[in-house]
């Protein structure tokens, strides 16, 4: 029998739909509270499932990393809060989409993109994972650093317009990113005494603070004056039509690919590929000019993207043994635990096991899909609250989440502060995005580029070809944008000089 | 608004409510006689994120030590300032026997590398696990033993990059109990984690890595990395036919450990109680299969012989870190 067929063939055990079942809902749940990411739910979840067989409980672990990836989008379409850090790059078109009165379609159009990426991930885990994962062999410290690089580079696309105020906010978060030990040396630096502060900025705390307390604080501000955005009310239609489909063909192919590289990269998971994705389907797109105010390509490059990463994630993790993820971090631990041992001998003593592995995964986005699709209407009626009440909840729910985190009321602290650091932002229309970008790819820049510097010197940059490769690349996403309008501004005004 | 609606709010409200409510758990303080210890529920801080091998082993015990003692234990992480956040928070807790902890060898670390922490703090109870560290070299690697290595290294001293899981690490100052030993210096490269470390080894990035037993012999295993020695007294059975250090002529026993404490002055009917059921779930065959599974070894280290060795391993970081500044 073909591993294939044994493979799926082994997911129909009840036992196994069922810890799927209850993974999936978990997830969704999970990933739509605010801070309490899929790696938390997963790490919580593994203390439970190791007394499972290995079969139901990778169901149970695997539904829930993929299912929060689900989850994770609503609150950030409806609420402008990401549900977990793969779902910032939602926020930015999501969220949009949702105040012109477009929610509905935003958060299905959200769900079929998530399914196709998580589904294109996938069919590179299922046929390409051996020569993939000689791929991320490659990254080193010195072509992170240069992939990191090139994620620097989209300041200037997800400024929305605003490039000096874009490149003023990115240069704040790189210098946020700089807070906390020394990645080489170990001494601290900028936190000023405090313990907590010795491991950076929390991440998550961050980016709550800056999307959706900004945002309650915004309206809680406005609401009185009248001049705050309209509540959302409407949903408009829910399912995307023929047309909707014809424009999310590009970016779901965009998507698709950045996700599938971003994911069999080490370390690096859906909030990095979201925010790639976006900035590289704005490029490509008819209407640049809409990412960032309702994109409908927007959202579905995104949410491709970072769902994408989940199948490359996993590539990593199984054909190499090293984690694609935080998530697949715990999940390996786990595995190894049942005496599933990752890495490139899985393949081919135990292929069956890798196909029940995409089995699991590829029923869990089935049923996270019909979830999503299903229930949202009733998630969302929770808009219909009274603004002061559903101001509340999100309160309340953001609180809860960053403190769970760590058990830490400083992370609630730092949540709160960076809630009063967004409103200063939007109320003098800097936009948060590359301040994100700066907390998230300051240090991954910083730290790889040192460690390439103390193993090799500048030659360990300069000798790699992959690095040199993106980094080229990285120059000429800045200066091709600037020249090519120059260089058209010069064509009209030749143009239009004869007829003067 | 229609009640459906309300029914929804209403139903995520009590959610919220009941997480925060599980977050706040029974902190209350109730001083008690030691013959009803443990009359409460005990919380088990563990200074590192759910997860990872710090925590297995402490959820793992944790479950045994709940039969012993007959009561529940919450495993709490409390995360943050390379541990220091969590191991503060438990010398600053009740010594009442209700709030214990996990104490990694960080715990005596720390103290030297810029953090507040004092193994003295702690009333300790008994170690459960030990993982010995190891040198691995890249599959295609011309070393072939620890000889070879260090032999490089003395012909280039500070050339030969080795790579661990971050600046401060147990794995990072092997690196220099290592060079120190043998006269020579190895430059060691800090990276995020032991899994990226390992990485960098098994892609030929660094000449060679210093990891935990558990992060180098899968890779071992699978021919993805060579191990050339491990840093403890004894050879592994994880790890058929590489020797130890010592029989490579390099005198250094060194690795991580984690064992369990409590916040200093337990009344002494308390600490028997945690010791006796600490001795019983540590050499439990449900602990010691998953630990052994997971790639750690399970030792059962009494308390008074856990604290001499705390002491002795506190000793040695001081002349290893302080001079490090």
């Amino acid at each position: 029998m073909s591993p294939l067929v044994e493979g799926f063939g082994s997911l129909l055990d009840p036992t196994v739909l069922l810890c799927i079942a209850a993974g999936a809902v978990l997830g969704m749940l999970v990933g739509a509270f605010p801070g309490i990411t899929a790696t938390m739910a997963v790490a919580l979840a593994s203390g439970f499932t190791l007394s499972l067989d290995p079969l139901p409980g990778l169901a149970v672990l695997l539904t829930i990393y993929v299912s929060a990836n689900f989850g994770d989008r609503v609150p950030a379409i409806l609420v402008n809060t990401p549900g977990t850090p793969a779902s910032i790059a939602t926020t930015f078109d999501g969220y949009a989409l949702a105040k012109q009165g477009r929610a509905g379609l935003a958060l299905t159009a959200s769900a079929f993109a998530s399914a196709i990426g998580t589904f294109a991930g996938l069919l590179l885990l299922m046929f390409a994972a051996i020569p993939l994962s000689r791929l991320a062999l490659q990254f080193g410290p010195a072509e992170m650093f240069a992939l990191v690089a090139f994620g620097l580079t989209m300041m200037v696309g997800i400024s929305g317009g605003q490039i000096v105020k874009g490149l003023m906010a990115g240069a704040l978060g790189l210098l946020l990113g700089a807070v906390g030990r020394d990645p080489i040396t170990g001494d601290p630096r900028f936190t000023f005494g405090v313990l907590e502060l010795s491991d950076g900025i929390p991440f998550i705390a961050a980016i709550i603070g800056l999307f959706g307390i900004a945002e309650v604080f915004d309206q809680i501000l406005t609401h009185r004056t009248g001049s705050g955005p309209a509540p959302i009310t409407q949903f408009g239609r829910w399912f995307p039509r023929r047309s909707d489909w014809r424009v999310m063909v590009k970016p779901l192919l965009v998507g698709s690919g950045v996700g599938g590289v971003v994911g069999v990269v080490p370390a690096t998971g859906g909030d990095i590929a979201g925010i790639l994705a976006w900035d590289q389907a704005r490029r490509v797109s008819k209407h640049p000019e809409k990412f960032g105010k309702g994109s409908l390509e927007g959202i579905t490059a995104a949410d491709t993207a970072s769902n994408a990463t989940l199948g490359g994630s996993t590539t990593t993790s199984l054909a190499l043994g090293i984690p694609g993820d935080s998530v697949m971090a715990v999940m390996i631990g786990s595995m190894i635990v049942w005496g599933i041992q990752p890495g490139p001998s899985l393949f081919t003593n135990n292929p069956e096991l890798v196909y029940s592995i995409a089995g699991i995964m590829i029923v869990a986005t089935l049923l996270a899909l019909g979830l999503s699709l299903l229930r949202m209407r009733s998630v969302a009626k929770l808009l219909d609250l009274p603004r002061h009440f559903l101001w509340t909840v999100i309160l309340i729910f953001c609180m809860v989440g960053t403190y769970a985190v760590n058990n830490s009321v400083f992370d609630v602290g730092v949540m709160l502060a960076f809630g009063l650091v967004g409103l200063f932002l939007r109320r003098f229309s800097v936009p948060a995005g590359p301040v994100v970008l700066g907390l998230l790819l300051g240090k991954l820049a910083e730290s790889n580029l040192r460690r390439a510097l103390e193993i090799g010197g500048p030659s360990n940059i300069l000798t790699s070809p992959l690095a040199m490769a993106i980094l080229t690349v990285s120059l000429l996403a800045l200066l091709l944008p600037p020249l090519r309008a120059a260089w058209r501004r010069r064509r009209t005004a030749g143009a239009a000089a004869p007829t003067r | 608004m229609r009640p459906t609606t309300l029914r929804t709010a209403g139903g995520v409200l009590a959610l919220a409510a009941l997480v925060t409510a599980a977050g706040c758990a029974d902190r209350g303080a109730v001083s008690e006689d030691a013959a009803d210890y443990p009359s409460k529920d005990i919380t088990l801080v563990v200074p590192y994120q759910a997860g990872g091998a710090s925590d297995l082993a402490a959820r793992t015990l944790a479950e045994q030590l709940e039969q012993e003692l007959g009561t529940s234990i919450i495993v709490e992480n409390r995360t943050g300032g390379a541990g220091s956040v969590g191991l503060q928070h438990l010398a600053s807790a009740p010594a009442d026997g209700y709030t214990i902890g996990y104490l990694p060898v960080e715990t005596v670390m720390l103290g030297f590398q810029g953090y507040e922490v004092d193994p003295a703090d702690y009333d300790l109870i008994g170690q459960m696990v030990s993982v010995p560290a190891t040198v691995a070299v890249p599959a295609d690697s011309p070393y072939e033993t620890l000889g070879d290595l260090v032999e490089a290294a003395e012909k280039e001293p500070g050339k030969i990059t080795v790579s661990n899981s971050g600046a401060g690490s147990i794995w990072e100052a092997t690196t220099a109990a290592l060079g120190e030993a043998t006269g020579t210096e190895f430059k060691p490269v800090p990276f995020d984690g032991g899994a990226p470390a390992v990485t960098a080894a098994i892609g030929g990035e660094v000449d060679a890595v210093i990891a935990g037993i558990s992060e180098t012999a899968p890779a071992h295993a699978d021919g993805q990395l060579r191990v050339l020695a491990v840093f403890d007294e004894q050879p592994s059975e994880s790890l058929p036919g590489v020797p130890t250090a010592a029989e490579e002529g390099v005198d250094v026993v060194m690795g991580g450990w984690g064992g369990i404490g409590a916040p200093a002055g337990l009344p002494d009917g308390v600490k028997q109680a945690l010791e006796e059921a600490f001795e019983v779930a540590a050499s439990s065959e449900e602990f010691t299969a998953i630990i052994t599974d997971s790639g750690s070894i399970p030792v059962n280290v009494p308390a008074d012989e856990f604290a001499s060795f705390v002491q002795s391993e506190t000793q040695r970081f001081e002349g290893l870190l302080s001079d490090r500044g």
